[in-house]
């Protein structure tokens, strides 16, 4: 089914002037894969939430043009109508789900077209092997990790067997393990022959699958490439346009022999500060029989950053609170909206300060680029400020072991660069910073010691210096 | 043990009003059937926090509320009684929730022909109150690793700023969720207009048989009680009036 989007504006107020979408057109042939890139705020949202009606039966504003799905205008039908030929996946896992269980969450759809009771249980039935599920069947939603929740969505939109799939950034909470099986999903449907449509940032992972990839900027189609073509132009050019790493096997050339000069010397000034912090004894375990987390010893190295990874569920989060109930260590949540309490940023500082100094405060706020926001209220921030609030309040504190979990998840290059550039800072201010990550190439931007969990136990540990081709072997593995 | 959501809702219904209205040894009579439905799905530690703490209250209440226990006392007694008054009606719901699938409550609410306009939102609830849940327990997580605690000397001198950090939140996480949810039936089609199937069978057992005969049984036998005291005390009130 051809998508065609002709000459269309939309504004989320009540005048095109101040419109997200300008004058946008663009075709996508059947049985075609397309990604629409770009920076956050550049409109590629609302491009895939326009395809998938969304807007305007759902979201309210101005909009002009007209948006086909073959030959019937998105405007004239209903969304359940929509929802016929047009699956959705989103971003965050834990709230597309509308049912409690997995099997009910597949059969979802189906029911909702109302089909014979006996058709859709075929259907669950075929989709459960083709997808692997057999392991992921009635369980609780709540259960699952994210790559999990992740899949049976995919599963879930599969089901009703749309000619169009829009995937609004899939990859943002997964490990790379995940984002090759999604890899997998995806393929699959283009040989079917279905019209899919991938809003993401991360484009390595549709290196093989895409036909082509959009770049928005502004509400408009900037650029067009193959992958190969975006490929040839070199990771610099992707980059500047905030775009991640096309190729992850070649992430250890060009655009990181930069950052290795830099980081040379960066490591040889903190040398001077050779010294470690050691945790011994680190257990936790819900049943005596399984342990989750068994670390007789392990050394942090003072003032530097170091990463976390290992894949889904090797217990690198339950390190993470493990370290903060046994040391002073202060966690960075992945949503940070769940650690900001009080009414003003300044206030969200003071807070666990002993005793409270407005001045230092304020001096922390600073330091994170915050001080003209002193007053406003955490809510009103962006995702990067709000997580800089959360920082300043680990900093203010006073504790000198600083954990960050996922911090860069669903970030476009330049957001990452500006998180790795607060990372060092707060390094170089005297604090020990441990990052669980999956983001490799966050990993090789900053950080200079990886640890690697495996089954709750550390399985190496070694300094990035010298180790960036192995680093990218084990997270592709893992 | 499956009941029929027909069955779980009339059992909600029927429990609450004789909780709220009937002296206590009906409410417990009423109490017991959510409690044992729990015990059946392996919830045993909730059942034995929720029984304990509604029998210390309950006991209490009856116990106590003839006394003169002063004006602090009061406060305390008038606590244990809305503990013990509350505390059913919330674990019956506790049990509706955990064990309601979405699309059973959907198919229940088809076949007694409640329209779909009040039933989609009702289910957007079912699967609302968990999540709540979910973020509560983050949220209580980041508050302990921040070192505020539900007492201490901070929280005493500002009993307000508890409730505060522990809603604002809630409250900014919960509303993002309920529209992401609302996205989620949309976009797959959920809409009060059309028609749906429905893959879940539902349908009354002896198990709902039972549970419905209990429930007329406790409600019959307090309505009789209740009827013959107010005969009785009818009776008192002419010979009074007559002697």
């Amino acid at each position: 089914m051809n998508i065609t989007l002709k000459n269309v504006s939309f504004s989320y107020t009540d005048s095109l002037d101040d419109a997200v979408i300008k004058d946008l057109n663009l075709e996508i042939r059947s049985g075609q894969c397309v990604i629409l890139a770009g920076e956050s705020g550049c409109g590629k949202t609302t491009i895939s939430k326009l395809i998938n009606g969304l807007i305007p039966h759902y979201h309210s504003g101005t909009i002009s043009g007209d948006i086909l799905l073959g030959e019937k205008n998105t405007a004239d039908i209903t969304l359940a109508e929509i929802s016929r030929y047009v699956g959705s996946v989103f971003q965050n896992p834990r709230s597309q789900f509308f049912n409690i269980d997995t099997d009910s969450e597949i059969a979802f759809g189906c029911e909702n077209l109302a089909m014979p009771r006996e058709e859709i249980l075929q259907r669950v039935d075929r989709i459960v092997d083709e997808f692997h599920l057999q392991k992921l069947m009635g369980r609780n939603i709540f259960h699952l990790s994210g790559g999990e929740k992740q899949k049976i969505a995919c599963a879930s939109v599969a089901a009703t067997m749309p000619e169009i799939f829009v995937l609004d950034e899939p990859s943002a909470n997964l490990d790379l393990k995940t984002i090759a099986e999604l890899k997998e999903i995806i393929a699959r449907w283009k040989k079917a022959g279905k019209t899919v449509v991938v809003v993401e940032h991360r484009i390595h992972y549709l290196r093989e699958i895409a036909d082509r990839i959009c770049y928005v900027k502004d509400g408009r189609i900037a650029y067009e490439w193959t992958p190969a073509e975006l490929e040839a132009k070199g990771a610099e050019y992707a980059a500047s346009l905030g775009l991640r790493c096309v190729n992850l096997k070649k992430i250890g050339d060009a655009r990181l022999r930069g950052h290795d000069k830099k980081s040379v010397i960066a490591s040889g000034a903190k040398q001077s500060l050779h010294e470690s912090i050691v945790f011994t004894d680190l257990q936790f375990a819900y049943n005596r029989k399984f342990p989750i987390l068994n670390i007789p010893s392990f050394t942090l190295p003072r003032n530097q950053i170091t990463a976390l990874i290992g894949h889904n569920g090797a217990g690198k989060s339950t390190l993470a609170q493990v370290l903060c109930k046994k040391s002073d260590a202060y966690l960075i949540m992945q949503d940070v909206n769940h650690q900001l309490f009080t009414e003003s940023v300044l206030e969200e500082v003071l807070l666990g300060m002993r005793p409270q100094n407005e001045k230092t405060a304020l001096e922390i706020l600073a330091g994170l680029n915050l001080e003209q926001y002193a007053y406003e209220h955490p809510m009103a921030l962006s995702g990067g400020q709000k997580q800089r609030v959360a920082i300043g309040s680990g900093v203010s504190s006073g504790r000198d072991i600083v954990i960050f979990d996922e911090p860069t998840s669903g970030l476009d290059y330049r957001q990452m660069l500006a998180v790795s550039a607060t990372l060092q800072k707060l390094a170089t201010s005297g604090k020990t910073l441990l990052v669980i990550t999956h983001d490799p190439e966050f990993i090789l931007n900053c950080c200079s010691n990886i640890i690697h969990l495996e089954h709750g136990k550390i399985a190496e540990q070694y300094p990035l210096q010298g180790h960036q081709e192995k680093l990218i072997e084990t997270m592709l593995d893992e | 043990m499956k009941l029929d959501p027909r069955t779980k809702l009339f059992l909600a219904v029927v429990a609450n009003s004789v909780i709220l209205s009937a002296p206590l040894v009906y409410g417990a009579l009423m109490f017991a059937v959510p409690a044992i439905l729990l015990l059946l799905e392996r919830k045993w530690r909730f059942v034995l926090v929720f029984f304990s703490v509604y029998l210390a209250a309950a006991l209490g209440f009856e116990h106590l509320k003839t006394m003169d226990v002063g004006r602090v006392g009061t406060l305390g007694v008038s606590t244990m009684m809305i503990i013990s008054r509350m505390m059913p009606i919330g674990i019956v719901l506790y049990y509706v929730m955990q064990t309601t699938k979405v699309n059973e409550f959907l198919a229940a609410m088809a076949r007694i022909h409640v329209p779909t306009k009040l039933t989609i939102p009702l289910t957007v609830m079912i699967r609302f109150f968990p999540t709540v849940f979910d973020e509560a327990r983050a949220i209580g997580h980041a508050m302990r690793m921040r070192g505020i605690r539900l007492f201490s000397l901070h929280t005493l001198k500002n009993p307000f700023s508890i409730l505060e950090y522990r809603l604002v939140p809630l409250l900014v996480s919960i509303t993002k969720i309920g529209d992401e949810l609302s996205i989620a039936a949309v976009t797959r089609g959920l809409s009060p207009e059309t028609k749906r199937t429905c893959v879940a069978t539902i349908g009354f057992h002896v198990q709902d048989v039972i549970v419905f005969m209990y429930c007329l049984i406790v409600t019959g036998s307090f309505v009789i009680a209740s009827h013959e005291t107010a005969k009785q005390s009818f009776v008192d009130f002419l010979s009074a009036l007559f002697c």
